[in-house]
């Protein structure tokens, strides 16, 4: 998995390329850890997201806790392979996406 | 084009053809398919004398290349052989390695063979390559120049080796692209393959090798749907189930990821079925069972496909006492199961081999 991040002002922006799986997950939560910081905006760009696992997706639920504390988090350009996995584990009422 | 009468080769241990009689026709594009150590290659390397017959004939084109005073030189002029491992010359650029035949055995011009050799490298998609040495190229990148070099030759026969044995699995389609491209442009091809998926798609006929002959020869419909005969019947029964044992935490899940798309590339298997075996495989046996199962872990996986039914069954059998995953405290894993599985159920507890079974079936 690809991680590309962009900041500007207190805004995160991370686009993710390739599979978020039990093998990637750790790479993205170590990122969220060092980057997230006091940013109040976290936008993620699944546009080029394959694959997405439950360790996957427990990595974005720790992220969106701690965006609820100091701003928002947002997940953008879902596929619908990727949309159907946030839909059959409910993530989709818990997460924003757009 | 080509007729093989008796065709046999042995070395001192082993005899790779024990008997292979058949008649090639011009045009015809056949995938040469079977288990290791058949003699596929052997063959090959037999129609263009790279390997001496121990007995049989071989005619090419009414001419007996099995005879001593045939000028093999120039029947090979009508093949030419692609080898799993390229043979491209390290000290040459691209361009070079495909002009040197030209001028040297065929005497065009530098100026000719350079202009066909540029016609080539645009076919194969390398024409930004062509000042390139082949160790800056990738594996597949390789193949495909060597192929654009096989072709520099004109022959009317082309032979392919293994052509993407030796290469990583994301390199595999480009080089199977080129080839067929060119299966529809009126070459005779024969082509040793484990690319199943490929042999059927675009292959005329299909040699299944056993046993040290052509123990079946159909049209790939024949082959892979409807074999006749029994060891034709168990390959392709083979073919289609895929088997994986995990005995540590620390298995190779990118390894065991890799070879799941392979099977199913190979197989003929629908991209939306092996994502759903991907998914299963990861919530079922990574997520949920690998963390309750003791440190001495067996788990043995086996999928079938069955292409009439569109539907993989899969068995999954893990050691660690009776356990029933449907009971885990993972809902996000289940409910990813439950979406990409029609149905999982927990077949119970072996004492006898202290072994659990799930079966599970999963559709597109």
């Amino acid at each position: 998995m690809n991680i590309i991040k962009n900041q500007t002002d207190k805004s995160l922006n991370i686009a993710l390329e390739g599979r978020l799986d039990t093998t990637t997950a750790p790479q993205l939560e170590a990122e969220f850890k060092q980057s997230i910081g006091d940013n109040t905006e976290l936008n993620l760009d699944f546009a080029k997201l394959e694959y997405l696992s439950s360790a996957g997706l427990r990595v974005l639920l720790a992220a969106q806790k701690v965006m609820n504390k100091q701003g928002k988090m947002v997940i953008r350009n879902v596929n619908e392979v990727i949309s159907e996995v946030f839909e059959v584990t409910g993530f989709s009422d818990i997460l924003t996406i757009e | 084009m080509i007729q093989i009468s008796h065709l046999r080769k042995e070395y001192a241990s082993v005899t790779p053809l024990k008997d292979i009689s058949t008649e090639i026709k011009k045009g015809e594009v056949i995938s040469i398919i079977g288990p290791s150590g058949t003699g596929k290659s052997t063959l090959l390397r037999c129609i263009n004398l790279l390997e001496t017959p121990t007995s049989g004939e071989i005619v090419i084109d009414g001419e007996r290349i099995t005879d001593k005073k045939c000028k093999i030189h120039l029947v090979r002029r009508k093949m030419g052989m692609v080898f799993q491992g390229f043979h491209l010359f390290s000290h040459m650029t691209i361009i070079e390695n495909i002009m040197a035949g030209q001028v040297d055995l065929l005497h065009k011009s530098r100026q000719e063979a350079y202009e066909r050799g540029m016609e080539l490298l645009r076919m194969v998609g390398l024409s930004d390559k062509a000042l390139a040495f082949a160790d800056e190229l990738s594996g597949g990148q390789k193949q495909r120049a060597a192929i654009a070099r096989t072709l520099s030759m004109d022959p009317e026969i082309i032979l392919f080796d293994e052509p993407t044995s030796a290469l990583d699995p994301t390199m595999v389609g480009e080089v199977l692209a080129v080839i067929r491209s060119l299966a529809g442009q009126g070459l005779t091809m024969l082509i040793v393959t484990h690319e199943m998926k490929f042999a059927r798609d675009v292959s005329t006929r299909i040699f299944y090798m056993d046993q040290g002959e052509i123990y079946e020869d159909g049209t790939p419909e024949q082959i892979f749907e409807h074999p006749r005969r029994e060891r034709t019947k168990q390959f392709i029964r083979r073919l289609k189930v895929f088997t994986a044992a995990i005995d540590s935490r620390d298995f190779d899940f990118i390894g065991m990821n890799s070879q799941i798309e392979e099977y199913g590339r190979r197989h003929l298997i629908p991209q939306k079925i092996i994502y759903h075996f991907q998914e299963v495989f990861e919530e079922l046996c990574v997520e949920i069972l690998l963390p309750i199962l003791p440190d001495k872990v067996s788990m043995q996986i086996t999928a079938a496909y069955s292409q009439e039914e569109a539907c993989m069954q899969l068995q999954v059998q893990y050691n660690g006492g009776a356990f029933d995953p449907a009971d885990c405290d993972n809902p996000t894993a289940l409910a990813l199961i439950k979406y990409a599985s029609r149905k999982m159920e927990y077949l119970g507890y072996s004492g006898e081999d202290g072994m659990n079974t799930v079966a599970l079936e999963i559709s597109e």
